[in-house]
């Protein structure tokens, strides 16, 4: 099997013909991968919060944001700035230190979970062979953090909402690994690249989600949860808690607030694309394809293609889940706490059980078809 | 061993349906997407307001004779009408007249009933002050008459649905003679004329 175009490989060669020892060269490349990859994220952002603004408008028939730049597109760095030049205030009895590290310990688990976010054979940070685990263990420090803020904040709504996103978080992570383990166990490993391989070779029938349906539908419903994204926003829920867990911050620490439940957001929508939606694989199978065409997979401007392909895929099913996600919210009203915590515990784990079971059973049945 | 099985059948059916009616939601919420943006951006575009528009009421001093029906078909009394008897002509001399527009709830009674047709509604609906008391207008006040969207060059005068012509949503770059669908008043008022006439 080919594996593509492999950057780093290529990247530590050149250095080393310029007389660079092998170790040197490494040190070289390491920020490049993690630097890209916060661009991207940040730049995933606004993108979203534009389609976000820019979707609502559409779903209730208005026209949306349009002064700033082309279509409003630099409307969300203009949301951003104002918030950067925004005074940063403390409520005064709230504690200093639990209030600015709650906000830090929401984004940094995110972002370090584009670690393990591949848009092609060779295109993530690392391969870990814990990858997915990684999502899941890091996904459940944000709860901390957000109770973190909520305690801190000195504030009876704030502590409301820290309590509601912990409770909701945590309530939602089991069926959420449970219909990751369904996957898990289709395709042998924990990492990544693995899990979109054993989707790879047929194209669109490859993918997990004709496998794996009731795990899609278990899996996005306890990402929207874990996003906090609408019809489960109950922990900023305007109308009673003011603004949940956020209701104290401003300026900067609101914004990393703001810009953590975007990515985690897109996050969500990348796992999902890579678990179910066969991550950078095109509909048609493209090795086969060229094999009929009788073009060499090792063909450089083949290989160019189909990697750029690949994150265009990614990133193109990434943003059809998020235009989902937005739809959803404008479909569906928000849930109650207890009808919140009864989907989550009542109905989502249960059927997150039987459907690992059922997995497990068609896994010893039809080892074909279900990755023996 | 039935019993429960009948209880998953039931769960799972219900499950379905919340499902299906969930996606027929989705479909109302993307349906909506394709529709035309019903935005007028105010202050720029405005929209005309029709000719039963009930806006700030007008009111001219010296048709005015004092007879306080206004005061007596308004909700809460509200107009304020300040007169006293003159002797001399044995008629009632207005001196002060006011209409609080902080309280009015543009109900139009006043309008209606007024006998010498001093008070009218007018198509101004931009009353927003600093200060609740500007909202008192005295009778100089009310006698001011609005500016008309149509006339001022700053804003891109916009119809209301009704008034666009048939197959017609969007009110923008509409051509200059174009008609609302249906007959005008006027053209009714002829066709009337000519069935009497045959």
């Amino acid at each position: 099997m080919n594996s593509g175009i492999d950057l780093q490989g290529s990247f530590i060669q050149s250095l080393q013909q310029l007389g660079i020892p092998p170790e040197i060269a490494k040190i070289f490349w390491l920020p490049l991968p993690m630097v890209l990859m916060v661009i991207g994220a940040v730049v995933g952002v606004l993108v979203s919060v534009w389609l976000e603004r820019k979707i609502s408008a559409a779903a209730q028939q208005r026209i949306g944001p349009e002064f700033a730049g082309p279509l409003g597109v630099l409307q969300p760095v203009a949301d951003g700035l104002k918030l950067v030049f925004k005074e940063d205030i403390v409520p005064a009895q709230a504690d200093n230190w639990l209030f600015t590290l709650g906000p830090v310990l929401v984004v940094i688990p995110v972002i370090l979970s584009f670690l393990i976010v591949p848009f092609g054979q060779n295109l993530l940070i690392t391969d870990l062979n814990v990858g997915i685990f990684l999502w899941i263990s890091l996904s459940s420090i944000a709860p901390i953090g957000l109770l973190m803020s909520g305690y801190a904040s000195n504030n009876k709504y704030s502590l409301l909402g820290g309590l509601r996103a912990a409770a909701q978080s945590i309530s939602y992570e089991i069926p959420l690994a449970l219909a990751v383990l369904a996957v898990a166990m289709m395709s042998n490993s924990l990492s990544t690249i693995d899990i979109v391989q054993q989707q790879s070779g047929y194209g669109i029938l490859g993918w997990n989600v004709w496998r794996q349906p009731v795990g899609f539908l278990i899996f996005w419903i306890a990402a929207l949860a874990e996003c906090e994204r609408l019809p489960f926003d109950l922990p900023e829920a305007e109308e009673e808690l003011v603004a949940g867990y956020q209701t104290e911050y401003a300026g900067m620490r609101f914004a990393l607030f703001y810009v953590g439940s975007y990515i985690n957001l897109v996050l969500s929508a990348l796992i999902v694309a890579i678990l179910y939606l066969g991550g950078w694989e095109f509909p048609i199978p493209l090795d086969s394809l060229a094999g009929w065409l009788g073009i060499s997979e090792t063909t450089p401007w083949l290989q160019v293609v189909t990697a750029s392909l690949g994150i265009i895929m990614t990133v193109l099913k990434a943003y059809f889940l998020v235009f989902i996600a937005v739809l959803l919210r404008w479909t569906l009203p928000r849930v109650r706490i207890d009808q919140l915590l009864n989907l989550g515990w009542k109905f989502l784990l249960p059927v997150a059980l039987v459907n690992l079971l059922l997995t497990a059973g068609l896994k010893l049945a039809f080892p074909i078809a279900f990755g023996g | 061993m039935f019993k429960f099985l009948k209880q998953v059948g039931d769960y799972a059916k219900e499950t379905v349906q919340a499902a299906k009616y969930i996606g027929q939601g989705l479909s109302v919420t993307f349906d909506h997407m394709q529709r035309r943006p019903v935005t007028v951006q105010y202050p720029y575009e405005k929209l005309i307001p029709s000719e039963r528009y009930r806006g700030r009421i007008h009111f001219e001093f010296d048709k005015c004779i004092a007879c306080e029906v206004c005061v007596r078909v308004c909700p809460i009394n509200l107009p304020v009408v300040d007169w006293e008897f003159n002797k001399e002509t044995k008629k009632k001399k207005l001196n002060h007249y006011s209409i609080d527009f902080g309280v009015c709830i543009f109900c139009g009674n006043c309008v209606e009933y007024c006998p010498t047709n001093c008070l009218s509604m007018t198509e101004e609906y931009e009353l927003a002050s600093f200060d609740r008391h500007e909202l008192n207008y005295d009778n100089v006040a009310l006698g001011r008459l609005p500016y008309k969207v149509t006339d001022d060059p700053m804003v891109t005068p916009l119809r209301e649905f009704a008034y666009l012509p048939k197959g017609v949503d969007d009110p923008h770059d509409l051509p200059p003679e174009s008609q609302r669908a249906g007959q005008r008043p006027e053209e009714i008022m002829e066709a009337m004329k000519a069935g009497a006439s045959e």
